[in-house]
């Protein structure tokens, strides 16, 4: 029986019409789970190297194993935020002659399917195998990986127990993610080590193995509250999570902008009450530490923005360019309405402006704090700024005015490819290109500074031309009128 | 004359959908289109709002292309379906929207959706609600309140009666009977009582063309009832 569930789960995936359809979007796709696989390997077996470079003067095993508690906590919270609740894949069965055992089993096997619980096995078994075994032999090393996987599992019903149990909230996910930032900040300042207990906890699995079986233990605990409740509460409607109630949102700060505000209004609300959006704007957040990746001490030294200009460009613009690829399609279930209604298509584009320069403001204020690294970053974060409000806009809009795809907001973002085309993948190369070729001749005559100022001039310019982008989009808005809203019917 | 369609047509591949040589529309009319799946209904409405492209021919509103000017999204006010509705919203906040695309703020929307108490059965504003979370026949209501608060000289609806419980479709017969001012109504509907009831002229269309094309009296509902046995 369990088989025969799990083989119309395969079927769901497969023949699911949200994939994207074209070969060509599949291979990229392919590309970017790949990518990702050769990431998370690449963290597994390169943990044993990287460990000394972040932790210099603390020995590797230590690092490690203070590290372990630090991505369940982090685990965790995205959980709650991004796995999702197995529960109408069981509608179709629940009036059959199943028994509710069957039932709520292939609903705790079908939650065990989730990319959540296969990272651990990438970014931390090769590192058990590599130094774990060698110093503390393999029956440590065994107690080790089931420890490590009993967390796992751990993590995995416990976020799924609460969503049942109570409403699951943005808030609490950012209220935890906070806290998971105050206990770095504690660890950073040496007040509280979070580090230090996790070491504790595997030191002592590593003298007194037998000691891992308390994960274990929890983790059995934890799945059998989880089927209890499942038994006790078979009815969809009370397995998916609590629904609030809703209320009516006024946001007094876009009124001053007349219709365009009702229009910004109006998306704001869309992306903050949609899953999808909702979780793209998370997303956008966590590329706030792009910059750890792109800022080298050399080439700040070296004055090298241009090898910067690309994270910098990513990180302030990550708003436009994260929101901006799916443009227009956001709204393709209402897309009719919007052209049957008396909205003008100049108001139209100049609310997804004037909502781009606030997103693009905030994320380029929280980005700040890479002050602390140099201040010239700052002058970096300003060219790009400049760039991203004034011309990045205008090339993801233009963009949209080519996209005919439709987008099904309500489902969750990972692993939704639904509504990417070849426009998304192509969206990148202007967007990026541009700033940087604009600043290389300055970089090769050594003159970064002026660099900085070109592109700043040139996203200045297009920001003062926004008047007359506002007319072109529209214009071209108009043209594509018929074939965006056929798209967007299906 | 609010409306005059010319020679409209719309072609999927070889398939004719619709095909309309020539229909005048008079100010205060209330027109009934009729037929069966496939006839082109949605379709030709679509055309009217400027929603497709037609393949050939034109809709004119007060002797303007709708393709080409925005005059008439002044006067004229739709629903056709769940696809007009935000559905993220709550109903106030759609009802809100919508006042203001048409300069009413929102203390005008909220007057006057309280004469709509009866019509929304106390289950939908207050309700704590998004739309996207209603029934196909409230969703349907909010629809349909939502286009009649815009005064619209030209009120264009697809299969209002669909999903909604015997009641409201009494309610909202009356409604669109009683209406105020010399409003222009276009619906579309599968229920040839409530249509013979509301309209005083009736479009009859059969693969996209029209069969027949004349005013209501008190033998037209088994003139249809024939036809549709036939």
């Amino acid at each position: 029986m369990l088989n025969t569930f799990l083989s119309h789960q395969w079927k769901s995936f497969w023949r699911s019409r949200n994939r994207g359809s074209s070969i060509a979007g599949q291979i990229v796709l392919g590309f970017f789970m790949l990518y990702f696989l050769v990431l998370a390997l690449g963290a597994g077996f390169g943990m044993q190297f990287l460990l000394p470079k972040v932790f210099p003067n603390q020995d590797v095993i230590k690092s490690f194993n203070g590290l372990i508690l630090y991505y369940f906590a982090l685990d965790f919270i995205m959980r709650l935020q991004l796995q999702e609740l197995p529960t109408l894949s069981i509608i179709p069965y629940l009036h059959l002659r199943i028994s509710r055992s069957k039932i709520i089993r292939f609903l705790n096997i079908k939650s065990l399917f989730s990319a959540f619980n296969l990272w651990p096995f990438f970014i931390f078994l090769p590192f058990c195998f590599m130094k774990i075994a060698p110093a503390y032999g393999a029956f440590s090393t065994l107690m080790y990986i089931v420890t490590i996987l009993s967390i796992m599992v751990f993590n995995n019903y416990l976020a799924l127990y609460i969503k049942r149990k109570s409403i699951s909230n943005v808030l609490y996910t950012l209220f935890g993610l906070l806290i998971f930032a105050a206990f770095a900040a504690l660890e950073y300042y040496k007040v509280i080590s979070v580090m230090a207990a996790s070491d504790y906890v595997f030191k002592a699995i590593a003298s007194k193995p037998y000691i891992g079986f308390a994960s274990t233990l929890a983790a059995i605990a934890i799945f059998y509250i989880n089927s209890d409740f499942l038994r006790k509460n078979l009815y969809t409607e009370e397995l998916s999570s609590k629904q609030e109630k809703k209320a009516s949102t006024d946001y007094a700060f876009l009124n001053r902008f007349g219709k365009v505000g009702e229009l910004a209004a109006l998306e704001l609300k869309l992306i903050l009450r949609h899953k999808r959006s909702r979780s793209s704007v998370i997303m956008g957040f966590f590329f706030l530490f792009y910059g750890f990746i792109f800022y080298k001490e050399k080439a700040i030294n070296r004055d090298a923005f241009g090898q910067m200009m690309f994270g910098a460009i990513f990180m302030t613009g990550i708003s436009i360019i994260i929101y901006g690829q799916f443009m227009f399609a956001w709204q393709s279930a209402h897309f009719d309405g919007i052209l049957a209604n008396k909205i003008n298509f100049k108001d139209f584009i100049k609310a997804k402006f004037l909502l781009f320069t606030i997103g693009c403001t905030v994320i380029t204020l929280l980005a700040s704090f890479y002050g602390f690294l140099s201040p010239k970053l700052l002058l970096l974060h300003a060219a790009a700024y400049l760039y991203n409000i004034g011309f990045g806009t205008v090339v993801v809009l233009y963009l949209a005015t080519l996209n005919y795809k439709r987008l099904d907001i309500t489902k969750a973002a990972s692993f939704n490819y639904q509504g990417t085309g070849a426009t998304q993948w192509l969206l990148m190369f202007p967007y990026a290109l541009t700033p940087i070729l604009i600043y290389v001749p300055f970089g090769m005559l050594d003159k970064p500074y002026w660099g900085l100022i070109a592109v700043s001039v040139f996203g200045l310019a297009m920001l003062l031309m926004r008047g007359f982008w506002v007319n072109y989009i529209a214009k071209r808005l108009e043209l594509q009128r018929y074939k965006i809203a056929e798209g967007f019917r299906e | 004359m609010i409306l005059e369609i010319k020679n409209l047509k719309k072609v999927y591949g070889d398939k004719t959908v619709v095909n309309i040589e020539h229909v005048q529309i008079r100010q205060g009319e209330t027109i009934g289109l009729v037929g069966n799946n496939g006839a082109g209904k949605t379709t030709f409405f679509r055309m009217l709002l400027d929603l497709i492209r037609p393949t050939e021919g034109e809709v004119l509103s007060k002797g303007e292309n709708v393709m080409q000017h925005d005059q008439w999204k002044d006067y004229t006010a739709s629903f056709l379906d769940e696809g007009f509705l935000i559905d993220y919203l709550t109903p106030e906040e759609y009802f809100t929207f919508i006042g203001s695309l048409n300069n009413l703020s929102a203390a005008d929307v909220a007057a006057y959706l309280t004469q709509y108490g009866e019509f929304f059965n106390g289950e939908i504003l207050n309700s704590g609600k998004y739309i996207r979370d209603f029934s196909k026949g409230n969703q349907n209501k909010v629809g349909i309140a939502a286009a009649l608060m815009q005064k619209p000289e030209l009120l264009i609806l697809d299969e209002p009666f669909a999903n909604l419980d015997p009641t409201t479709q009494i309610r909202l017969k009356k409604l669109l009977k009683e209406y105020p001012g010399n409003m222009t109504t276009f619906i579309s509907s599968h229920d040839l009582n409530h249509v013979t009831d509301v309209c005083n002229r009736i479009i009859l269309v059969e693969k996209g063309r029209i069969i027949k094309d004349f005013k209501t009296d008190e033998n037209t509902l088994k003139e249809l009832e024939s036809y549709f046995s036939a």
